[in-house]
């Protein structure tokens, strides 16, 4: 057999066999890697390539090699999910570099970062100012996570004491022109109620790319034809809108009547509404 | 416009918005949210009985403005 059909055999094989390897060796991401886990991968890669142009003339040799480097993390990885301690020792622990506000000197010694180092990863975690840092870790793959003091940290709605509607992930329905069944049974709806919501805009399904559905029924839709400008849906706003009109009206009517018992029927009711304007404000509104 | 119309066009706003909440309480997946809208449902429900009522109270009593 010539040599370069054996190498373009082997490679070919190889590279589906070395597919299926990474992808059973997991989908942790490559960035966020401890350091030995990334050398096993490199490890893999150049025993795989030294077999694949015949540098590594005996494939049983190769193959026991490959076997160990993929079988060993695999097996390692299983150990640290049944046990703290073989996990901590095949990834390390992380480490604390700001505590309370304050640098911890030994600890950075420890992790062999300088001080500028330290100071440029705070940096691209948008902590500029040392000042507003209360907390900083060295996690277990070198990465730098940064907890800001608590007058720093961004606002939320819990810290303004709002109360804001629970919503869930938006389910795409439409993608390219074609409607996507799945998540539309998921939300209970189904392509006919697609077809009425389009019809109600007015457009085709093959001029839309992108249809998603929110949490509470609405669907948000992009054209290809960018030109037409599609009304958003609104119909929330509008509806806490008239609630208020109806409220109002109802004020007014408490006004004018002289019937002492109509008078107070449209208060009542102008109470309640009052009330449940407050209640529905974060589901509307917000 | 009449004390009656006027009760007639809101009672007719509320009743559309009473839909509209229809609409949403079961669209919504979200029990917290349904509970709430069917709350206000219930709420919108009373308040188009009583007035329904009192707008019978109102043609029974002029009847010359009744309609429109």
């Amino acid at each position: 057999m010539q040599a370069w059909i054996q190498i373009l055999f082997s490679s070919v094989s190889l590279f589906f066999l070395l597919l299926l390897l990474i992808r059973l060796m997991g989908k942790k991401n490559i960035v966020r890697m401890t350091p030995f886990r990334f050398v096993s991968y490199i490890v893999t890669a150049v025993i795989v390539a030294l077999m694949s142009i015949n540098l590594i003339t005996n494939f049983a040799f190769g193959f026991i090699a490959l076997g160990v480097w993929v079988l060993f993390p695999i097996a390692l990885d299983y150990l640290s999910l049944k046990s703290k301690w073989v996990h901590d020792i095949v990834n390390g622990k992380e480490t604390v570099l700001i505590k309370h506000g304050k640098i911890m000197e030994e600890n950075l010694l420890q992790t062999r970062l300088t001080g500028e180092e330290l100071l440029r990863e705070l940096r691209s975690k948008n902590a500029f100012n040392l000042a507003d840092v209360e907390f900083a870790v060295m996690e277990d793959t070198g990465d730098i996570n940064v907890f800001f003091k608590s007058d720093k940290t961004p606002i939320s709605s819990h810290g303004l004491g709002l109360k804001v509607a629970p919503l869930a992930e938006p389910q795409t329905v439409i993608l390219d022109g074609n409607i996507i069944n799945e998540p539309l049974a998921s939300l209970g709806f189904n392509t006919e109620w697609l077809g009425i919501q389009l019809e109600t805009i007015g457009v085709s399904l093959d001029n839309v790319f992108i249809g998603q559905v929110d949490s509470s029924g609405d669907l948000y839709l992009d054209l290809f034809d960018d030109s037409v400008q599609l009304p958003q849906p609104k119909v929330k706003e509008m509806l806490y809108a008239n609630f208020e009109k109806i409220q109002a009206d109802l004020t007014t009517f408490a006004l004018e009547t002289n019937n002492e018992a109509a008078k107070q029927m449209y208060s009542a009711h102008a109470a309640t509404l009052q009330q449940l304007l407050e209640k529905l404000k974060p589901y509307l509104l917000r | 416009m009449t004390v009656a119309s006027q009760i007639k066009q809101t009672l007719a706003t509320l009743k559309g918005s009473q839909g509209t909440l229809r609409l949403y309480a079961s669209q919504t997946r979200d029990e917290e949210t349904k509970l709430v809208y069917k709350e206000a449902l219930e709420a919108t429900g009373i308040m188009i009985h009583d007035l329904e009522r009192r707008m019978q109270t109102l043609e029974y009593q002029e009847p010359q403005y009744k309609g429109n």
